[in-house]
């Protein structure tokens, strides 16, 4: 199912994340995802998170798909010249897997094998409009496809936290006019700075979906403060995660702090994407107490 | 060969460029690593004939060399771009248009594309490349590259796609791993290859941080208080180390009437006189000359034209020495310092025939009377040319001479302030003066970077005292006068003796002098005396200098004399090279402390054209040879600039 | 234009073999020469008997000069199991060109420094892609000086202005965007979604020949 249906419907959408194992046993992830997946209409799988090498994400999307959920197929320009992008594209079409979500990527140095080389021959907006080449029944290279073209709910992803907002609405425009149809956004723990961006974004027209990360402890939040791009954790959420550790740790501070942010933003925005970063187990609760349960 | 660097965008993107931009002025780089064909290369015209068409209005066109040369463009387009102009056309590679767009005064319109090129050429036209991969494969491969010459970068053989030994992307192109199977089979290497271990890339390798870094210290150094320079190797360890000993006396002086700047000196002596050690024999013709004193005492031989170092026949005095050094009855010392006037210092240094001593010999005491205000006195203790150590070793062993002459060059000019200059490769001989100069207030030591040619005077005054000196100008034109540390010494000798200038310290030094050393030697004494004390010469293929390796003429004839410029005799390698084609490779432009192009020169002067010459400021060349130095394609560009100046002179 | 760094000294020592004989390019040296280093190492092996002789010259990537200069040691290059050249990899390559039946051996790896032309290195660099983007970006190459050559934006990895790749290099797309802000001209970066054409060396062939 196409997740741009949904907003076409008007419904407040919800995904979540799953990140492939490095490694062939996926088995643990699949029942996770349908233990505590429930209530969201799609799953993202990421594609080599970090340019961190893991199983590929096109299968798990199929693995996901036949156990009945509906896949978001990530795709990065890192580790694919455009020849391998257009042809898994198709892949993931010929799968019924029509949920696609176009990302540059992470730099190859920054991730576990900083000898490859970074390819970059696409780049985010290039890979949107290649969709829409594709789905005109065309290939880069202006070839024709065989029989009927593919048809995709192109996403993209902007970052409304970073500090260069400006930057990252032109591009966002850019985007847009390359064809993205919704947005997910990088995790976002200041409900004011997402608001201002998306007073900002709304004349565009184009669903956004907020993204959220369950805060596990202060350190953790510190540790994005320094070393992730376009996250920015306000002091106020660190304090509170200070202040009962034993309720931090157990995932309670951090489920508060991640309904409350969906309940402040949801009025300004069309969805919601979680990302769980291994605490799947915390979305129903979270899902319930920030109203989104079905 | 020729690696022209971009060309223009077409048309059809042109006309859309032109449709959102008007009042355009138009840059266009002269292109480089090509031969140099005609000196204004490219050409505006396509591009101002399609602006034109689309009935934009151009405001002005100027060609620049080397566009990507920040520091030369932004002083040539300062002031250039008309008013009213909207936007800056430019037609150059990436560099160019960056280096433009960077001057942030328009926007710029970039109207030419780089050309794609796989790797990246050397210095010279040549069909080798190189794709500076960090990881050099060449040792496997017998020295034929896999990343640029095979059209896949393949590391570990041949691809499938080989057909008759040609590339599948290009059938012209010879498979490349064909080629290396086949030198490694010439060279009985394919066992060797077999046992490499699989090779795979690593292209982390390229370290984007360390190499901007690296980029930023070396503009600086570039930059540091003049533009360019060089690091010739320096070669001072044969000889810095070795104290001045005093050179044996010789039995015969060969004087030349013309040692300085001017017109020769008139001989008073005759053939037959007896003279002394001290003995004025030759007397100063008008302002610009200079008194000539014998070296020895004895009898004087002959006044004949003699061969003289780098003049030719020049009339000369020769004298034989008595070896007794008996001493004129004019040498005697002067009143103390304290009671000198600024006019007797002058007069001293006059009478007593001191000329520069760092080579070029121009009067000294034409210095001292600058006739405007002198707020410093640099002395110049750099000895920036590689070999020499004559100078250092003055330095050391003459310290307090060296600052008595800085403090009579300071009177005489009146000059509140005096600074001893000396690179930073001479540690010691900073501590012995800084510590020798201890208390005084008005005199300081300040060290400089080693760069080639420091110790020049307006590339001194540049880096020390952040004064440029006008085009044409002479130090005093900004308040200053600089002495070599030599001249400072014949200066305290003149005053506190009352000694001509009849000896001065000489290396003799360089990797084909058998014992180098470093000596006192009289003015007059033969170069090959010299040499042959030193050993003779070892080695064949040997150029004999006289000065240094950068500025110093070779010698074809070692019996000539030691003059007062003589500050080495130095015996190094003959390179054996040939000129080539000029290929606009522009190292000369980026090594000019006068931020001057030699290329042209070398083009004007062939072209004979004297007027371009004179418009590019020929004259500011102080033929330091930097240019001629670093020219990758070996053109002899001082000899050329020489030539320059005196078709020049010709012409008025 | 090109640097050079010195291989690892194991690597050397192993390469020379019993006996080497060893050139030395100084010709790009007033950019980049790892010369202290390399003499070091040279006299190591000097000492311990491995070396036939040394050329320390310059512009050995001209191969005209290079093979008047090479006549005078060839009989000690003849003794030499290995030519040990410290250049760049295109004066390795002359010089195996020359010395066909030779191993020839490169002491160094080479790096490309920004700006290549034979002037001093700028901070301004060109990635000759062969399709000039300095119209859309006022004036800033988005080739190089994108960690990720990256044409239609920034990505995501911005951190205070500077790159996910390197935190001292700021972030070339912001560099675009306050250049543009500045002259006034952001509407330049509506441009339609650009491709970096890979196969303009076609072009750069045909400049080449004509």
């Amino acid at each position: 199912m196409k997740i741009t249906d949904l907003f076409e419907r008007g419904e407040f959408a919800v995904s979540a994340e799953v990140g492939p194992p490095k490694g062939i046993h996926i088995e643990e992830m699949i029942e996770d995802a349908k233990k505590y997946l429930g209530g969201v209409d799609a799953i993202n799988v990421t594609d080599c998170q970090s340019s961190v090498m893991r199983v590929g994400s096109l299968a798990v999307c199929k693995e996901l798909k036949d156990a009945g959920m509906n896949p978001i197929f990530q795709l990065a320009c890192r580790d694919r010249n455009r020849i391998a992008l257009e042809s898994d594209l198709l892949s993931a079409a010929m799968f019924g897997i029509d949920n696609v979500l176009a990302l540059t990527g992470d730099h190859t140095k920054m991730g576990d094998h900083p000898q490859a080389k970074p390819v970059f021959d696409l780049d985010s907006v290039s890979l949107l409009h290649t969709m829409c080449v594709l789905e005109s029944g065309k290939d880069l290279g202006g070839n024709d496809l065989v029989g009927e073209p593919p048809k995709f709910a192109k996403g993209a992803v902007v970052s409304p936290c970073s500090d260069s907002v400006d930057a990252q609405l032109v591009k966002m425009e850019k985007k847009i006019e390359a064809g993205a149809e919704f947005f997910q956004t990088q995790a976002v723990f200041d409900s004011e700075k997402f608001i201002r961006f998306m007073e900002r974004a709304k004349q565009f027209g184009k669903p956004v979906m907020l993204g959220i990360i369950i805060p596990k402890s202060a350190g953790m939040c510190k540790f994005m403060n320094n070393n992730v791009a376009g996250i920015s954790v306000p002091d106020s959420i660190l304090e509170e995660l200070k202040a009962d550790k034993e309720k931090t740790k157990a995932g309670i501070t951090g489920v508060e702090i991640a309904a409350r942010i969906i309940r402040e933003c949801k009025p300004y925005c069309q969805g919601v994407h979680i990302m769980s970063l291994g605490w799947e187990s915390k979305i129903p609760s979270l899902l319930e107490q920030s109203g989104l349960a079905r | 060969m020729n690696y022209t660097k971009y060309a223009l965008k077409d048309n059809e993107e042109l006309k859309s460029l032109l449709a959102s931009s008007d009042d355009l002025f138009v840059v266009a780089c002269n292109k480089c690593f090509k031969e140099f064909e005609t000196v204004n290369e490219p050409d505006c015209d396509t591009f101002v004939q399609l602006a034109s068409e689309q009935g934009r209005k151009i405001t002005g066109t100027v060609k620049v060399d080397f566009l990507c040369n920040k520091l030369l463009t932004e002083k040539k387009l300062k002031d250039m771009i008309p008013e009213g102009t909207k936007n800056v056309a430019v037609i150059s590679c990436g560099l160019g248009i960056q280096t433009v767009a960077e001057l942030e005064e328009v926007p710029v319109l970039a109207a030419a594309n780089t050309l794609n090129y796989t790797g990246n050429h050397g210095m010279a036209l040549t069909e080798k490349t190189c794709g500076a991969c960090a990881q050099c494969y060449l040792n496997l491969t017998g020295g034929i590259c896999p990343v640029v010459d095979c059209s896949k970068g393949l590391l570990n053989g041949q691809c499938g796609g080989a057909k008759d030994g040609k590339c599948e992307v290009d059938p012209k192109k010879d498979c490349a791993w064909e080629k290396i199977y086949q030198r490694l089979e010439k060279q009985g290497r394919q066992k060797e290859f077999l046992e490499e271990p699989v090779q795979l890339r690593d292209y982390s390798r390229v370290d984007v941080k360390a190499i901007s870094e690296y980029v930023k210290k070396i503009r600086d150094v570039r930059l540091s208080g003049y533009n360019g320079g060089a690091h010739p190797e320096e070669n001072k360890e044969l000889a810095e180390n070795l104290p001045l000993k005093k050179f044996p006396e010789p039995e015969t002086v060969v004087i030349p009437l013309s040692m300085h700047v001017g017109k020769p000196a008139v001989p008073v002596v005759k053939a037959g006189d007896t003279v002394k050690l001290g003995q004025k024999i030759a007397e100063a013709d008008g302002f610009v000359s200079s008194n000539i004193h014998s070296s020895v005492s004895g009898t004087v031989v002959a006044v004949e034209p003699r061969k003289h170092p780098n003049r030719g026949m020049v009339e000369s005095i020769v004298i034989r020495s008595d070896g007794k050094n008996t001493t004129d009855e004019s040498v005697r010392p002067n009143k103390p310092l304290e009671e000198l006037s600024p006019e007797e210092i002058v007069d001293i240094v006059k009478e007593k025939g001191i000329t520069g001593m760092g080579g070029a010999g121009f009067p000294t005491f034409i210095k001292l009377k600058p006739g405007k205000p002198i707020d410093t006195v640099l002395l110049n203790g750099c000895e920036c040319e590689p070999y020499l150590t004559a100078d250092h070793r003055v330095l050391l062993e003459y310290a307090d001479d060296v600052i008595y002459g800085l403090k009579a060059i300071m009177k005489a000019v009146d000059a509140p302030k005096g600074i001893i200059v000396i690179e930073d490769n001479k540690p010691d001989a900073i501590a012995l003066l800084q510590s020798r100069t201890e208390g005084l207030d008005n005199i300081e030591v300040q060290t400089v970077r080693t760069k080639y040619p420091q110790g020049a005077e307006k590339t001194l005054i540049k880096n020390v005292l952040k004064r440029l000196v006008p085009s044409g100008g002479l130090p005093a034109d900004v308040g200053t006068v600089v002495d070599n540390v030599s001249t400072a010494v014949a200066i305290s000798d003149a005053i506190q003796k009352g000694m001509p200038l009849v000896e001065r310290a000489v290396s003799v030094t360089g990797e084909h002098i058998a014992n180098p050393g470093n000596y006192m030697v009289k003015i007059g004494t033969s170069v090959k005396a010299l040499i042959d004390y030193c050993g003779g010469i070892t080695g064949e293929d040997v150029t004999v200098k006289m000065g240094g390796p950068m500025m110093g003429f070779p010698l074809t004839d070692e019996e000539v004399p030691v003059i007062k410029g003589t500050n080495g005799v130095i015996a190094i390698d003959t390179d054996h090279t040939k000129e080539e084609e000029c290929i606009k490779c522009g190292r000369c432009v980026d090594v000019c402390p006068m931020e001057l192009a030699p290329l042209n020169f070398a083009k004007y002067v062939k072209e004979g054209d004297a007027q371009a010459l004179l418009d590019n400021h020929i004259r500011d060349c102080f033929e330091c040879g930097c240019c001629q130095y670093i020219c990758s394609s070996k053109i002899p560009l001082v000899e050329r600039i020489r030539t320059g100046k005196k078709m020049i002179m010709e012409v008025k | 234009m090109l640097i050079t760094e010195l291989k690892s000294k194991e690597e050397i020592l192993s390469l020379a073999g019993e006996k080497a004989f060893i050139i030395n390019c100084l010709g790009c040296k007033e950019i980049y020469f790892p010369e202290k280093e390399a003499k070091e190492l040279q006299k190591e092996l000097s000492d311990a008997g491995r070396v036939t002789g040394i050329l320390t010259t310059d512009y050995i990537c001209n191969p005209d000069n290079m093979k008047l200069r090479l006549q005078a040691y060839l009989e000690q290059i003849e003794e030499a199991d290995t030519v040990l050249v410290f250049s760049c990899g295109v004066g390795v390559q002359t010089v195996a060109d020359f010395l066909e039946d030779k191993k020839v051996c490169a002491a160094c790896d080479t790096i490309r420094l920004p700006g290549f032309q034979g002037v001093t290195p700028t901070e301004v660099d060109c990635g000759q892609c062969g399709e000039c983007y300095l119209n859309l970006t006022g004036g800033i190459c988005p080739i190089t000086a994108c960690s990720k050559s990256l044409v239609n934006g920034p990505c995501g990895g911005t951190k205070d202005g500077k790159c996910e790749v390197d935190p001292s290099m700021e972030c070339g797309w912001e560099r675009i965007y306050r250049r543009l802000e500045k002259l006034g001209r952001l509407d330049v970066l509506r441009f339609p979604t650009q491709m970096h054409d890979f196969s303009t060396d076609e072009v750069t062939k045909e400049c080449k020949e004509s």
